[in-house]
């Protein structure tokens, strides 16, 4: 009985208690070491969940760690890291560095990576795709290891394609203007489809459509509008579709995430999204057309000569130079990185910046999209290289982007309002 | 010893006797809100950034963001806001505290419904709101249509997103304004109501004479937190609009966001933060002076 428990019995109960316990072999309730990583949602799936399941296990057994995943959305993540880092002394051993954010500034923060490569080196390292690894680079120091490549594709709907009498996907961007305005209809689930959907707020979308027309943004010499005539081309056509209803009248406050959720639900016939997310637009549980999406290099126009290059936005793992065990995080960063896991992690979902790995048999039969996304990733380029006032830029440049599609400013006012604000910004 | 020696000792040990009572509180006001505002302070003297050392550079930033049009803009967007919510609320929630002082039926169910919008999270009325007036699909929008009028364009308008961000603040916000009014509104004595009944009162010199001069230090109460509140408004912005199209719909709290969050520019952002704790500051002063006036009347 409770009631007839004495605070001497008490005390004994609980001595016995812990004496058992202590007697008991240890089971590994809690692991001895914990890793506290900064990522996106993404990137702890890639590495955790899909079909080749959960790829940090082995290195959690091997290690005695734990994995504390703390995930963010792309600017509330740079901005955690770059406090964290900021500190006398983070607990987060890892975080997950964006290309466009990879400053001169923000690298004095994290921990220079050659050492560790040297002593204890990441397998076949040369395979990681060379010119992402040395967007990595500063004054020659290795400050990040590529994990995630996010290669721009277009995704369309073929049942809706079928529906409308399309046969196969556009060739062109002319083709796919066309294409897009037709399948803007009512479908026969009565769902009231838009040609194509876009997010408005992130810079890849229009650069891809100014690349299509051999125009950009921000060369990688840092040139500013390399060619004002393809971008005013690229602004035009996107005001037309918006204006033909092609595009939703809620452009303007569209989410990447929109994106995926109206082609999953046949709101939408086109989209432009990185290949990697195959997989999740295309998935039994969340899709009204599983199987049906499909993915192909977003088509040049046809006045380009030559080959355009698609739009690659790629993250890197790196250490905080005030991080608590960086050894610890090496490990992770070295096992993360091995063939193995890059291509595990591919089959989850994630863009693998291994070359070898688009090449690895079982992948390519697995991946639909693999031979396509390696070509696209071939002649891949980011939307725009790292610059202190980058982030600034590019949110004017959306804001220009934002008002010509609108109808608010002419693709040539639109251009000429771009070079003229974000002009400053490079010289500082 | 003189008296007045005596006194002063009396004080001191008093203090002495009450300071380990006040102590915490007044060092968790010191860790949390004045050592803080201190370090903004001086964060809105330098340019800063991460990854790199703060260089003072005095009144720099504050003219830059006094020079900047998008603050200008953002201030104009918060001003109109304020003013809409804050005067549409006061009139709802004045009208409402009425109608149920009034004597409706059901009337507590009527009450769990008119506070129910009260317990929804911001990001939740949002989701909703996007929902039902999606200007492509949304049941608002479809309903107007078959009303044949013109849809809400919110997502395209400026004009009509600021009006959207208004509303939804005004759905989520009203219990609060509501609440303080009807409390004041119950606290009236019905004797007064029969005074002036006897005294031939009509319904409306009644309410112009007994209860407008009775609720209005309520309606003030009211008014001061709401003005506060809305100037800081932030999450109906960046859930519906993101302060967009093209940053049309930026209020300030959007701006500090950006120059912070996104641009790393700490010492604008700072700067900005400290113009609004001015502007706040000035909007309840107004309340308080009023306040110290009428304390200082009752005690004479």
């Amino acid at each position: 009985m409770i009631k007839g428990l004495s605070r001497r019995q008490t005390l004994r109960g609980a001595l016995g208690v812990a004496a058992v316990l202590a007697a008991t072999p240890h089971r590994g309730f809690a692991a001895s070491k914990t890793l506290n990583i900064l990522a996106h949602r993404v990137h702890q799936n890639s590495l955790t969940t899909g079909p080749a399941g959960d790829l940090t296990k082995a290195w959690r057994d091997a290690n005695d760690a734990n994995c504390e995943w703390a995930t963010f959305d792309t600017n509330p993540l740079q901005d955690r890291l770059f406090r964290e880092a900021s500190l006398d002394r983070t607990d987060f051993g890892v975080g997950f560095l964006v290309n466009s954010r990879a400053t001169t500034a923000a690298a004095s923060l994290l921990h220079p990576l050659d050492a560790y490569q040297s002593s204890a080196p990441i397998e076949d390292f040369a395979d990681i795709a060379p010119g992402l690894v040395s967007a990595m680079r500063f004054d020659g120091k290795l400050v990040s290891v590529p994990f995630r490549h996010a290669t721009i594709g277009l995704f369309y709907n073929e049942a809706l394609l079928e529906e409308q009498g399309i046969k196969a996907p556009p060739k062109s961007l002319e083709e796919l203007v066309d294409q897009a305005k037709k399948l803007t209809f009512r479908s026969s689930a009565g769902t009231p489809v838009t040609g194509m959907v876009l997010a408005s707020d992130l810079t890849v979308f229009p650069v891809t459509f100014a690349r299509a027309f051999g125009g950009d943004f921000i060369g990688p010499d840092l040139k500013l509008v390399p060619d004002p005539a393809a971008l005013e081309k690229a602004l035009a056509t996107l005001a037309d579709l918006f204006k033909s209803g092609t595009l939703p009248r809620t452009y303007a406050t569209t989410s990447n995430d929109d994106q995926v959720t109206w082609l999953q639900q046949g709101r939408a016939a086109f989209t432009v999204l990185p290949f990697a997310r195959f997989a999740q637009l295309n998935r039994q549980d969340q899709s009204k057309y599983p199987g049906k999406i499909k993915a192909i290099e977003f088509p040049a126009s046809q006045s380009l000569q030559g080959r355009m290059s698609s739009v690659v936005e790629f993250w890197a793992m790196s250490i905080p130079a005030n991080a608590r065990d960086k050894d610890l995080a090496w490990n992770f960063i070295r096992a993360m990185s091995s063939k193995a896991v890059t291509t595990g992690a591919a089959r989850n979902g994630n863009g693998p910046v291994r070359v070898s790995t688009y090449s690895d048999p079982g992948f390519a039969a697995d991946q639909p999209l693999a031979a396509v996304e390696a070509r696209a990733l071939a002649g891949a380029r980011v939307p725009l290289p790292a610059f202190p006032e980058a982030a600034r830029a590019q949110t004017i440049f959306n804001e220009e982007v934002q008002l010509t599609v609108l109808g608010r400013k002419t693709p040539k006012e639109g251009v000429a309002a771009i070079i003229e604000r974000v002009k400053p910004l490079l010289a500082s | 010893m003189p008296a007045a020696v005596r006194g002063a000792g009396a004080r001191l040990s008093r203090l002495g006797a009450t300071l380990p009572f006040l102590a915490p509180a007044q060092l968790l006001v010191l860790t949390v809100i004045v050592l803080p505002a201190l370090h903004i302070i001086w964060l809105s003297l330098s340019t800063s950034t991460f990854g790199k050392a703060p260089v003072f550079v005095g009144l720099a930033n504050y003219i830059h963001v006094f020079g900047d049009t998008y603050f200008w803009r953002a201030l104009a967007n918060t001003i109109i806001i304020v003013l809409v919510v804050v005067h549409v609320e006061l009139l709802l929630g004045l009208g409402m505290a009425l109608l149920f002082a009034s004597g409706l039926p059901a009337r507590r169910l009527l009450l769990a419904a008119v506070l129910a919008p009260y317990a929804v999270s911001e990001v939740s009325a949002a989701v909703i709101w996007r929902f039902l007036f999606d200007p492509d699909a949304g049941p608002v929008t479809m309903a107007l249509h078959a009303l044949g009028l013109p849809g809400f364009e919110w997502s395209v308008d400026p004009a009509h997103g600021l009006a959207i961000v208004a509303l939804l603040s005004i759905w989520l916000h009203l219990p609060f304004t509501f609440l303080i009014i009807y409390a004041a509104r119950l606290a009236v004595p019905e004797e007064l109501y029969e005074a002036a009944r006897i005294d031939g009162a009509s319904k409306l010199q009644s309410f112009r004479r007994v209860t407008l001069p009775l609720l209005m230090p309520a309606i003030l109460l009211a008014a001061l937190f709401r003005y506060i509140f809305v100037f800081r408004l932030f999450s109906e912005v960046w859930l519906m609009t993101q302060g967009g199209p093209a940053r049309s719909t930026d209020v300030v709290a959007v701006y500090l966001y950006l120059e912070a969050f996104r641009f790393n520019a700490f010492g604008t952002a700072a700067a900005t933060g400290w113009i609004m704790v001015m502007i706040s500051m000035i909007l309840g002063a107004g309340y308080l002076w009023g306040l110290r006036r009428e304390m200082r009347a009752h005690a004479a």
